[in-house]
C-alpha cells in the first residue's frame, strides 16, 4: 500500500511539475519572439527618422554629406540605435559611433536577424533600402535578453516550488486516496476464524473500491456461513451423539452397582465401558480434524523454549519405552523461541512415539533429534521397525489407513492419530512428513515448525 | 449437601438425581435456565452441575449473568461440547470445572467433592495413609518410616491419591491434574506409572495400595 502511495505521489509530482515547465518554456519562446518584434518595430522607426532627413535621392550624396545627414539621428539616440549605410558589396559610408569601427554585417537574403557585432554584443538588425543604399539600424538585445534570464530564473524558482507543493499534495491526496483500500486491509487483517463477524465499511460512492469492498464482504459472508456450519455440524453432532453415549455409559455404571450381578454379566459390562471409551475418543478425534482442517480452532501459542518442553516430556517417554523394553534418546540443539503450544505438540509426539513403540522390535532405541535453527524448528523421531515404503509414508497421515509390521496384526487404535498430528502440525504453521530412517531400515518422522 | 442440576435431557437428569442422592446428596433437578434462575432465587446450594444446551438458552450465559449477578456457588459445567477450547471458555466464564459427556459417574462425584472441598481447603503439610508419609514442603516420600525414592511424575501423582484418600479417581480427572490433557488417558502412560508407584509403595505380596476400577480409574485403599 505504501508503494502505490508512494508511486501516486510520484506521477502527481511529475505530471504537475513537467507540465508547469512546459508552460513556462512555451511562454519564454512567446515573450522572446514577441520582444523581437518590438525591436524590430524600433528599428523601423529609428530607419523612419533617418529616411526623413535624407533628400530624395541619397545614393548620389557623398560620404561627408550622409554623415552631415544622420549624425543628428544617431547622437540624437546614441545608445538606441546602431546605424550603418552602405551600398551593396562596399565598404560602409557611415556608421554611428557607438558602434566603435565595427559594422552590422549584411546577411544576405535576410532583413530581421540576429548578429553578433564585436565590441558591442549581440544585436537585432534591420536592413533597410533607400534606393541602393541599404541601411542597417541595430538595437542591442541585452535588455531583453536580461529580461527573460529573469524570467527563467524565476520559472525554475516556481517550477522547484512546485515540485516541493505536489509532494505535499500528491502525498496527502494519495493518502486519500488509498484510505478505502487502506480500511479494507485492516479490516481483512482483522478477521480471521475467531472474527469472522466484522465486515469492511462500504462507502455509497459507488466507486470501483466500493465495489471491491462489496464483493469482498460477499466473500466473508460465505466464509462466515461456511464455519458456522461446520461449528454448528460438529457441535451437533457431538450432542447427537454423546447423549446417547452418556446414558448407555450411566445404565451401565448403575448395572454394575448391582451386588448380584452374575460375573460373566459384570465382565461384559466392564468391556462395554472400554469399548464405550474408545468410542468416545474416535468421536472426538473425528469432530477435532474435521474443526482443525477447517481451521474453525485457535490454538494458545506462546514464544517459549523447545528445551525446557522436550525434557519434560522425555520423563514420559522414557517410562513409556521401558514399559515396552526399549529406550529412547533425546538430542537437542539450538536456543532460541518458538511460538508452539506445548499441550498440542506433547500429543504430536506421544501419538509417534507410541507408533514407533508399537513398531519396534523389544530392545531396539528409539531417537528424538530437535534442531532449532534459523530454519526454524525441526524435529524427527526415528524408530528401528521394518519401515514404510515411500507408498505408505505419503499415505500414512490420511485418516483410518494403519500399517501393520509384516507378519503381525493390524495395530487396535482407529488410524486417526497420525491425521491428528498433522493438523495439529499444520495449525502450527509446520509441515509433517515420514521417510526412512537414516540408519536400519525403520521409519523417521519429521516436523519441521516455522520459527515466527 | 444441596446441588442443583440444571440437564434438559430428562433421562440422564433423572439418572443423575438418583445417583448423587445415593451418594447423600440432595438434588433437585431443573430443565431449563428460567426454572434453575427460579431455584437459585429460592435457596442456597453447595455445587451446581449445569448442561450447556438448554431449551431455553445457552448454559454459558446463564453461568455468566449469575458470576455477574453475584452467585459465586461453585459450578460444574456438563457438557456434549468437548475440547479444550470449550473448557477453556467454560472456565473463562466463571465454572469451576467441566466435564465432557459421556461421563462416568464415579467421575462426576468425584469433581463435585472436589468442587465443595475447593470451599473449604484446609492444607496439611503432610499427608499419612497406612504406613505412607508424604511431606508436601521437604517433597519426600517415606514408607514405615523408610524413604522412597519417587520421580517427580509418580510423586504429582501420590499427593493426587493422598490428598483424595479412598476415593475413586477418574483416569480423565488424573491426566487432567498431571499433563493438563484428556489425551494421556489413551497410552498406558498412567498404568505405566501406577505400577511403578505400586512397585514401590505395596508392603505385602497380594495385598495393593490402589485398587484399580475397571473403566473408571484408581483407588487408594
Amino acid at each position: 500500500m505504501k508503494g502505490i502511495g508512494a508511486r501516486i505521489a510520484f506521477w502527481y509530482v511529475g505530471a504537475a511539475s513537467v507540465s508547469l515547465a512546459l508552460l513556462f518554456v512555451v511562454g519564454y519562446l512567446l515573450i522572446e519572439w514577441q520582444s523581437m518584434q518590438a525591436l524590430d518595430r524600433l528599428n523601423e522607426a529609428g530607419f523612419h527618422q533617418i529616411a526623413a532627413r535624407l533628400p530624395p535621392d541619397p545614393a548620389r550624396l557623398s560620404a561627408a554629406e550622409l554623415e552631415a545627414h544622420v549624425r543628428e539621428v544617431t547622437e540624437f539616440a546614441p545608445a538606441l540605435y546602431y546605424i550603418n549605410v552602405h551600398q551593396r558589396g562596399q565598404a560602409p559610408l557611415f556608421r554611428s559611433r557607438n558602434l566603435r569601427g565595427a559594422a552590422i554585417p549584411d546577411v544576405p537574403g535576410q532583413l530581421n536577424f540576429i548578429t553578433h557585432v564585436a565590441n558591442v554584443g549581440e544585436m537585432r538588425a534591420t536592413e533597410f533600402k533607400i534606393g541602393l543604399l541599404e541601411i542597417m539600424v541595430a538595437t542591442p538585445t541585452q535588455p531583453v535578453r536580461q529580461a527573460l534570464l529573469l524570467y527563467a530564473q524565476i520559472s525554475a524558482g516556481l517550477v522547484l516550488a512546485m515540485v516541493l507543493a505536489s509532494g505535499v499534495i500528491g502525498l496527502l491526496l494519495s493518502r486519500m486516496l488509498l484510505a478505502p483500500l487502506r480500511a479494507i486491509r485492516d479490516t481483512a487483517r482483522r478477521i480471521g476464524s475467531d472474527n469472522l463477524r466484522e465486515r469492511i465499511p462500504v462507502a455509497h460512492t459507488g466507486d470501483e473500491v466500493a465495489d471491491l469492498a462489496g464483493l469482498l464482504n460477499q466473500m466473508f459472508d460465505r466464509l462466515e456461513a461456511s464455519f458456522e456450519q461446520i461449528r454448528r455440524f460438529t457441535s451437533d453432532a457431538s450432542h447427537e451423539l454423546k447423549t446417547p453415549l452418556s446414558l448407555v455409559r450411566l445404565h451401565a455404571e448403575r448395572m454394575l452397582g448391582d451386588e448380584q450381578l452374575p460375573l460373566a454379566h459384570r465382565e461384559g459390562l466392564q468391556d462395554q465401558l472400554v469399548d464405550l471409551e474408545r468410542l468416545d475418543r474416535i468421536i472426538d478425534d473425528l469432530l477435532f480434524l474435521s474443526r482443525a482442517d477447517a481451521h474453525a480452532m485457535q490454538l494458545d501459542l506462546q514464544q517459549q523454549d523447545p528445551a525446557a518442553f522436550l525434557s519434560d516430556f522425555l520423563l514420559d517417554a522414557q517410562v513409556l519405552a521401558e514399559h515396552h523394553d526399549m529406550q529412547v534418546s533425546l538430542s537437542h540443539s539450538g536456543h532460541g523461541q518458538v511460538a508452539f503450544e506445548a499441550r498440542w505438540m506433547r500429543q504430536v509426539l506421544l501419538n509417534l512415539l507410541l507408533n514407533a513403540l508399537n513398531a519396534s522390535p523389544a530392545g531396539s532405541q528409539i531417537r528424538i533429534a530437535s534442531l532449532l535453527g534459523p530454519q526454524g524448528w525441526r524435529l524427527s523421531l526415528e524408530d528401528e521397525g521394518s519401515g514404510l515404503t515411500p507408498e505408505q509414508c505419503a499415505r500414512v497421515f490420511d485418516r483410518f489407513v494403519r500399517y501393520a509390521p509384516p507378519g503381525r496384526p493390524l495395530p487396535s487404535g482407529s488410524g486417526l492419530g497420525l491425521a491428528i498430528c498433522r493438523s495439529i502440525v499444520g495449525l502450527h504453521g509446520g509441515q509433517i512428513q515420514a521417510q526412512a530412517a537414516s540408519r536400519g531400515q525403520g521409519l523417521c518422522v519429521v516436523v519441521a515448525l516455522p520459527l515466527a | 449437601m444441596k446441588i442443583l442440576v440444571v440437564e434438559d435431557q430428562l433421562q440422564i437428569g433423572q439418572m443423575l438425581q438418583r445417583g448423587l442422592s445415593d451418594a447423600h446428596y440432595t438434588v433437585q433437578l431443573v430443565s431449563s435456565c428460567a426454572a434453575a434462575n427460579d431455584a437459585l432465587a429460592e435457596s442456597s446450594f453447595e455445587a451446581i452441575v449445569l448442561d450447556l444446551g438448554l431449551p431455553d438458552g445457552d448454559g454459558l450465559d446463564l453461568l455468566r449473568n449469575w458470576r455477574q449477578s453475584g452467585f459465586n456457588e461453585p459450578v460444574l459445567i456438563l457438557s456434549a461440547r468437548g475440547g479444550v477450547e470449550n473448557r477453556i471458555k467454560g472456565l473463562d466464564f466463571g465454572a469451576d470445572d467441566y466435564l465432557p459427556k459421556p461421563f462416568s459417574f464415579e467421575e462426576l462425584t468425584a469433581r463435585v467433592r472436589s468442587l465443595m472441598r475447593r470451599q473449604s481447603t484446609v492444607k496439611d503439610t503432610v499427608l499419612d495413609h497406612n504406613g505412607i508419609a508424604l511431606d508436601l514442603v521437604s517433597r519426600t516420600c517415606t514408607l514405615n518410616g523408610q524413604p522412597v525414592d519417587l520421580t517427580s511424575r509418580e510423586y504429582a501423582l501420590l499427593v493426587i491419591f493422598m490428598q483424595n484418600q479412598g476415593r475413586i479417581l477418574p483416569r480423565t480427572l488424573i491426566a487432567e491434574k498431571i499433563w493438563h490433557s484428556h489425551y494421556d488417558v489413551d497410552t498406558n502412560l498412567l498404568d505405566v506409572y501406577m505400577s511403578r508407584l505400586r512397585g514401590k509403595l505395596d508392603q505385602q505380596p497380594g495385598r495393593c495400595v490402589f485398587k484399580t476400577v475397571r473403566g473408571v480409574g484408581y483407588q487408594l485403599v
